[in-house]
């Protein structure tokens, strides 16, 4: 019983450690309004079935068996009307925010941990590996990333892993090089060097010692990532290199766009995913403001 | 007694802090005669800066003159209109500021500087304008061809002297030094302290020389203001003040510094402990908590200025006995004492 | 001399930088799935034309030698044939480069005149209720998708107000002597205006951002401080040197941005049917037209990196502490 406790209550301090190491920013009312908006965004997309009243690739008819295209919204119970083919729109918006937060988390966590390894391993090992891992950087920050993605899109399937592909691909360069600097700072302090002298291996130290102050900030990268990725997933969908069997916010835009929603002056076709679009990359950079502000307090902005 | 360029009473003035005020400088008084060099000596936030900013009234955004009067030629600088203000800047009241490396704009030439005061301030022609530039290059002591350069060209003792160039552009009747050789190595520091001292005799202005520093107070000023937690604890004449300081604050700082030219005045001596927390001043005298000397009054009731001698004051309530407390001054141990007894 | 040496090594790194870019092209085109030489060859191109391109390109030769043979014909300017246009590549992109350039650096220099004047005078007013609003309001304008924000505008301006054109270059059938004519007749300015804008909005948060951010930092600073104390006025110290100070980061973010831009222009110009190197670049891989997918890229990549090296030469030349060491 009592060493049940103890390994309860050590989870616990891991747990309560590892959210007082994000140091989520609470005290800024942008950010918690952020927070809020990605809190609703997930919900939206765990209970997206239970929401969206159709299925979102359903082609839908009317009573007298029409096709319920085009449907202005709150015709015939459709809040924000059909789109050309017949789809509930308000229901694809719903379902929308499973793509973009599957690709936003996936892509930032990809970044963020591409990012703060080679950060990591270049600035505390220095040397050859840093040179390399830095000439890499160079390239990735030579590559133009939309055009990368689309070449990409040539030569695979349609598909929005594309997106979170290119993106470790070539988008840890900024974490990198940022991380990369903070632990040379570190490195300057002497406790690394103390650590080594009582005889920690590398592994030991980086875990124990760099990796904990690294944390804060591969989840700043990580929030800001999380937006490129929406607004790039968005791009290469409206450019038509998307996946058309999962619904996005970038694929409803296209497909709007394709149908012609400007000369119909459809505009509940573009403007509630594009809004939505909006909200959530917006959330991201106002989360990112705020621990931007409890990360680099002198800036006082 | 030479006729007084400026005479501060009872100033006052108080930082915003959080919710509270914060009285940087709580009643300071002191006077500058015409053509002599006083200097404004004290530890770091003891005020001495903020008077000599208060003088510009150039002062922090959450700073604000509370109290008392800036009279300049018998003007009262705390109660024009900014307006009037900024027509005196520079052309009466010119700045010599610590650091001139950050007090020169990098992305300008030096001439282009001299130019801006010269023509915006002096109303100046181009042609007079670098007939000027030129006469002031001399005047400090630098080659005329290097007017063109900018800041981070010069070494520091030059950017010194351009900072010296540049507040006497305009003929000033009053320079404020704020610490101006307090950055440069003791060699420079004697350069530029006497070319400062040359150029006001021979151009007979007024400098209020602030300093942390009492060997450079020693080494050229006519005056001195020792100011202690934001209030001037002695004034007099130099020779006065540092041969027989009557504030036992003053025979401290006398201890705890090297002379500048270099002779070895024996061990230097530390005065233990820190200045108050000005948002919480001590009642009594504000060095009663450091003092070696001090007895029950003085941790109760605030001392007034008493004259020692002409035009030599302290605040000090045991002013009188100040011969015998001297005495002690001198000794290390009356010094570590203090220490103990607090500790 | 030291600054001399220090462009130099920089110039190298980033010839390094556009060498693996190449390569990396190189490698990308050739492992792609399918046969190898679709990447140069149609189908449907004649046998004598097949041939012509296998030579150029030594396309039965091994790997390492087509690879050489790449590189030199790229430093030629040999970018092969496109399939759709039956033309050389290089010759296409060349048309396209004008059209893309200009609506980059229109509406980056419109970006930049606004977001400059804005963010100084935001930091201007620090604190007040105009700055607290407008920063949210300014990240919101970075959170947009730029095709989105180009579809508004043309709902707005185009179809319901009906004051600009929908897409292209110059009005069906009109035609113009020479290039110059068409880029300085009005019709194209007014074809111009909505996607420049559309790129102008999006892109002047970056300058009003780092304006305003530097802006506070250089108004710390004791010669602004000196400027004051020297009586100058208001506008001498704001805007002679507090403004020119911030100003040096924020010119070179200038050319960092073009790059950015053209990223941005890929989506823009599909929008505008603006006739340029991204639009092309999404109709060539559209269209499998794998010579000029590459080719554009290329262009693209060029750019940006060229662009990287003119933000560190700016920076060395504007800023005297670099310029006059």
């Amino acid at each position: 019983m009592p060493e049940n406790t103890m390994v309860e209550s050590t989870r616990e301090n891991i747990v309560t450690r590892l959210f007082k190491a994000l140091r989520l920013p609470l005290n800024d009312p942008f950010a918690v309004f952020g927070l809020a908006v990605y809190a609703v965004f997930l919900l939206t997309a765990v209970f997206a079935d239970q929401i969206a009243p159709y299925d979102p690739t359903e082609i839908l008819y009317t009573p007298d068996y029409d096709l319920a295209a085009d449907l202005r919204p709150g015709e015939q119970g459709h809040v924000l009307g059909t789109t050309s083919l017949g789809r509930d729109v308000f229901s694809q918006i719903v379902h929308g925010t499973r793509s973009a937060l599957l690709i936003g988390v996936t892509a930032a966590f990809m970044v963020a941990l591409i990012g703060s390894i080679v950060g990591l391993v270049s600035g505390y090992f220095g040397g050859w590996v840093d040179a390399v891992l830095m000439r890499l950087a160079d390239i990735a920050f030579g590559i133009p990333f939309l055009p990368f993605v689309i070449v990409l899109a040539a030569f695979l399937e349609p598909s929005i892993w594309n997106v979170v592909l290119a993106m470790a691909l070539v988008l840890w360069r900024d974490t990198g090089r940022v991380i990369r600097s903070q632990v040379l700072t570190l490195r300057s302090r002497g406790y690394v060097d103390a650590a080594r002298v009582s005889g920690s291996s590398d592994f030991k130290i980086i875990l124990r010692h760099i990796a904990p102050n690294i944390l804060p900030l591969s989840f700043l990268y990580g929030s800001i990532a999380i937006g490129w990725a929406i607004l790039t997933e968005a791009s290469i969908s409206f450019l038509g290199f998307g996946d058309p069997s999962s619904i996005s916010w970038g694929y409803m835009l296209q497909d709007a766009f394709a149908s012609q929603a400007l000369a119909k002056q459809s505009y509940y076709w573009f403007v509630p995913p594009g809004l939505c679009i909006i909200l959530v990359v917006s959330a991201g950079f106002f989360i990112t403001r705020g621990y931007e502000n409890i990360l680099f307090p002198k800036l006082g902005r | 007694m030479t006729e007084t360029l400026l005479s501060v009473r009872d100033l006052k003035v108080s930082y915003k802090v959080g919710r509270g005020t914060l009285d940087a400088v709580d009643g300071a008084s002191f006077d500058v005669p015409r053509g002599s060099i006083v200097g404004l000596v004290g530890e770091s936030g003891c005020g001495k800066t903020t008077v000599a900013r208060a003088l510009t009234r150039v002062i922090a955004d959450n700073a604000t003159i509370s109290g008392g009067q800036l009279l300049f030629e018998g003007r009262d600088l705390a109660a024009i209109s900014e307006r009037e203000m900024n027509a005196m800047r520079w052309r009466d009241i010119a700045f010599i500021p610590q650091s001139a490396m950050n007090s020169l704009d990098p992305v300008y030439t030096v001439e282009y500087q001299l130019n801006e005061v010269l023509r915006k301030r002096g109303g100046l022609g181009r042609a007079q304008a670098r007939k000027r530039c030129e006469e002031l290059f001399e005047m400090v002591g630098i080659e005329t061809n290097r007017l063109g350069d900018f800041p981070h060209q010069f070494s520091g003792g030059m950017r010194q002297r351009v900072a010296i160039a540049l507040a006497l552009a305009l003929n000033p009747k009053l320079v404020i030094a704020d610490e101006p050789v307090t950055a440069l190595d003791v060699i420079v520091q004697r350069q530029i302290l006497d070319q400062l001292r040359e150029l006001q005799q021979q151009l007979g202005i007024s400098v209020i020389l602030v300093t942390h520093d009492i060997s450079v107070v020693a080494y050229i000023c006519d005056r001195t203001v020792v100011m202690y937690a934001g209030r001037v604890a002695e004034q007099g004449t130099m020779e006065a003040t540092l041969t027989q300081p009557s504030h036992p604050y003053t025979m401290g700082l006398r201890n705890a510094f090297p002379d500048l030219q270099g002779a070895a005045s024996g061990m230097l001596t530390p005065i233990n402990g820190a200045p108050p927390n000005l948002a919480l001043p001590p009642p009594g005298c504000r060095f009663a908590p450091r003092c070696p000397f001090a007895i029950d009054k003085c941790t109760t009731v605030s001392p007034e200025t008493l004259e020692v001698a002409a035009g030599h004051g302290a605040a000090c309530h045991r002013a009188d006995e100040a011969s015998k407390l001297r005495k002690l001054a001198t000794r290390t141990e009356t010094w570590m004492t203090t220490e103990m007894a607090e500790a | 001399m030291s600054h001399l040496k220090a462009a130099a090594s920089r110039t190298l790194q980033l010839a390094f930088v556009l060498w693996a870019v190449v390569t990396m092209l190189f490698l990308m085109f050739r492992l792609m799935p399918g046969n190898p030489l679709a990447a140069y060859i149609d189908p449907t191109f004649t046998e004598e034309q097949q041939q012509a391109l296998m030579a150029q390109f030594g396309l039965n030769e091994p790997l390492w030698k087509q690879y050489l043979i790449y590189l030199g014909n790229l430093l030629q300017g040999e970018l092969g044939q496109s399939f759709r246009y039956r033309e050389p590549v290089a010759e296409r992109i060349m048309t396209l480069l004008p059209n893309t350039l200009i609506l980059t650096f229109s509406s980056l220099i419109i970006a930049y005149a606004f977001g400059i004047i804005a963010g100084a005078w935001l930091a201007w007013r620090r604190g007040a209720l105009v700055e607290k609003t407008a920063i949210p309001l300014v990240l919101t304008t970075r959170a947009m998708p730029e095709f989105w924000l180009g579809m508004v505008l043309l709902a707005i301006f185009s179809f319901w107000l009906g004051w600009f054109p929908a897409g292209g270059t110059r009005p069906a059938g009109a035609n113009y002597d020479s290039l110059f004519a068409l880029y300085t007749s009005s019709d194209f300015l007014t074809y111009l205006a909505l996607p420049a804008l559309t790129l102008a909005i999006y892109s002047q948060g970056l300058p009003l951002l780092l304006m305003r951010s530097n802006m506070l930092d250089v108004m710390k600073e004791d010669f602004v401080t000196m400027a004051r104390i020297k009586g100058l006025s208001n506008w001498t110290v704001v805007v002679r040197h507090a403004a020119r100070n911030a100003l040096l980061p924020v010119m070179t973010s200038f050319a960092i941005a073009v790059g950015y831009q053209l990223q941005g222009n890929v989506v823009v110009e599909t929008v505008f049917s603006w006739p340029g190197l991204g639009r092309e670049l999404v109709n060539a891989v559209s269209n499998s037209d794998y010579p000029l997918a590459q080719g554009a890229f290329l262009m693209i990549a060029v750019v940006v990196i060229l662009m990287n090296l003119i933000a560190d030469l700016l920076y060395a030349l504007l800023d005297p502490r670099v310029s006059h060491a």
